[in-house]
């Protein structure tokens, strides 16, 4: 579903992605881990060509997106939902609004059936008398889910975190966390999700890969890394690092 | 900073800003042309510098005709004021100083905005959505700033001419009737056209100076500050520059 082929990337002198391999089956969840700063948030704009890696490959469905024409990676981004660190929503626009964006633009439904369709996805993740509201009253953990309910509003097939849980207190991660696994079940979507949070990585990985320096140095189960002999992975555990 | 890191940044910024010009008339041709959206754009734009430009234009025919009026005594010229505070308004106060307020106002307006919308990842989160950013926030922006500009400055041509009749009727016993009719008799069409005609070009400089470095903008919260000042400064040293060329070819073209 989603291959990665040797991608380099570097800004300037730093090298930010080095060589990085590896492929994730239709319908897994993998989980990116890594310190701050190591290249996990490029690797995953990398992947929606949001920035362009200096060489290597990235194939979504047999295709290679660094190929693709502009309409055609358009055609591909509408499968792809992505939720963003910030949640990223559109500050003008109230959640109804900023829901409706992407159903308005992308298909032909009715006033009627957007209206359904975004009540839906509010309820699905817990925010249906949120619809009126506007971003700037959100607190951090609603703007999450709503932003997670406007990447899903298009049923896409891919699903891409970026630090899903960051600026939340534990027990909202632990939601968050939740909410990534129902939504996974509900919907089947292949995900990566990039986060430095293990509670996160262990409750909703299949895979985790682990990411240092731009390098991968692992690739294995939740299980294989609990019991791995990897120092920044026994860090991670023991919650040493942030 | 440094001369040559200043002159490096003064040349980025340059070439910059020429791409994104270019950019513009690629993407305005293209469909979907979001009538809407520029629609909107315009509302708001009228509505947000409304009031300012009122004030403004008021004040510049009151104090040109209060400034005017003594000058034009002395040569016993005076019934020339209305016309002199028409000519003076509509070939160059007027345009210009709506332009240059429309810059501080609405240059600034959408520098930080686009500003914000960029390093809150908002710009990123469209173009995922597969949602062409450039053409749905520059795009509908800059039209909506040069089709705009043109309909204030008329509309502040128009005020300042009241503000003049009252500086007027302070030394003469005139009547507002006679007052339009001294003003119609002085201006002619080569007056108006080319006095409206160059608010388009200081429309679109305010438009896509903001939109340029709003959509640019980096370095967080010190970033959307920056791209909101300088979108004011640049846009303003624009539109002057452009006045000077403007009026220039005005000459040529209108002898």
């Amino acid at each position: 579903m989603i291959k990665i082929e040797n991608l380099h990337k570097r800004f300037g002198d730093l090298v930010v992605l080095d060589d990085v391999s590896f492929e994730v089956p239709e319908g897994q969840t993998f989980v990116i881990l890594g310190r701050s700063g190591t290249g996990k948030s490029v690797l995953l704009k990398c992947i929606v060509r949001l920035l362009e890696p200096d060489s290597g490959k990235i194939f979504i469905n047999g295709k290679n997106i660094l190929e693709l024409s502009h309409k055609e990676l358009n055609e591909l981004r509408k499968e792809i939902g992505f939720l963003f660190q910030s949640a990223a929503l559109y500050d003008s626009m109230s959640v109804r609004e900023n829901l409706a964006f992407p159903l308005i633009r992308h298909t032909d439904l009715s006033e009627e059936e957007i209206e359904l369709r975004v009540k839906e996805m509010l309820r699905l993740v817990g925010l249906e008398n949120a619809i009126d509201k506007m971003p700037s009253e959100l607190s951090g953990g609603m703007r999450k889910r709503i932003g997670l309910a406007r990447a899903l509003i298009l049923n896409p097939k891919i699903m891409l975190y970026d630090e899903p849980t960051t600026g939340l207190d534990p027990v909202t991660s632990k939601e968050i966390a939740k909410l990534i696994l129902d939504m996974q079940r509900k919907f089947k979507m292949t995900n990566i999700v990039v986060t430095h949070d293990m509670v996160v990585a262990l409750s909703t990985a299949d895979k985790i890969l682990l990411l240092d320096k731009g390098k991968l140095i692992f690739e294995g189960t939740p299980d294989e890394l609990v019991n791995s002999e990897i120092e920044i992975a026994k860090e991670f555990l023991s919650n040493k690092l942030d | 900073m440094n001369f040559t890191e200043r002159l490096n940044q003064f040349f980025t910024t340059v070439g910059g800003l020429t791409a994104f010009t270019i950019r513009f008339f690629v993407e305005v041709f293209r469909p979907p042309y979001e009538i809407g959206e520029i629609r909107k754009h315009m509302d708001e734009l009228g509505v947000k510098t409304f009031s300012i430009v009122s004030i403004t234009g008021f004040i510049i025919g009151l104090v040109l005709g209060m400034q005017t009026q003594p000058v034009l005594a002395r040569f016993g010229a005076e019934m020339f004021l209305p016309g002199t505070i028409a000519l003076s308004v509509i070939r160059e106060l007027g345009p210009v100083l709506t332009a240059l307020i429309f810059a501080g106002r609405v240059g600034s307006g959408i520098g930080a905005e686009l500003g914000s919308m960029r390093v809150t990842e908002q710009i990123d989160a469209m173009e995922v959505s597969a949602v062409d950013p450039f053409r749905y926030l520059v795009v509908t922006r800059v039209i909506a700033t040069t089709l705009m500009l043109p309909l204030l400055t008329i509309y502040v041509d128009f005020i300042a001419l009241i503000g003049g009749y009252i500086a007027v009727i302070i030394t003469q016993n005139l009547t507002f009737a006679y007052y339009i009719h001294l003003v119609l008799e002085a201006i002619t069409f080569s007056d108006v056209i080319p006095g409206v005609a160059k608010t388009f070009v200081f429309g679109f400089i305010v438009g896509i100076v903001g939109s340029y470095l709003g959509f640019n903008a980096t370095k967080g919260t010190e970033g959307v500050g920056k791209a909101s000042t300088t979108a004011v400064v640049i846009s303003s040293l624009l539109i002057l520059l452009f006045d000077m060329i403007l009026v220039r070819l005005t000459l040529i073209i209108f002898p």
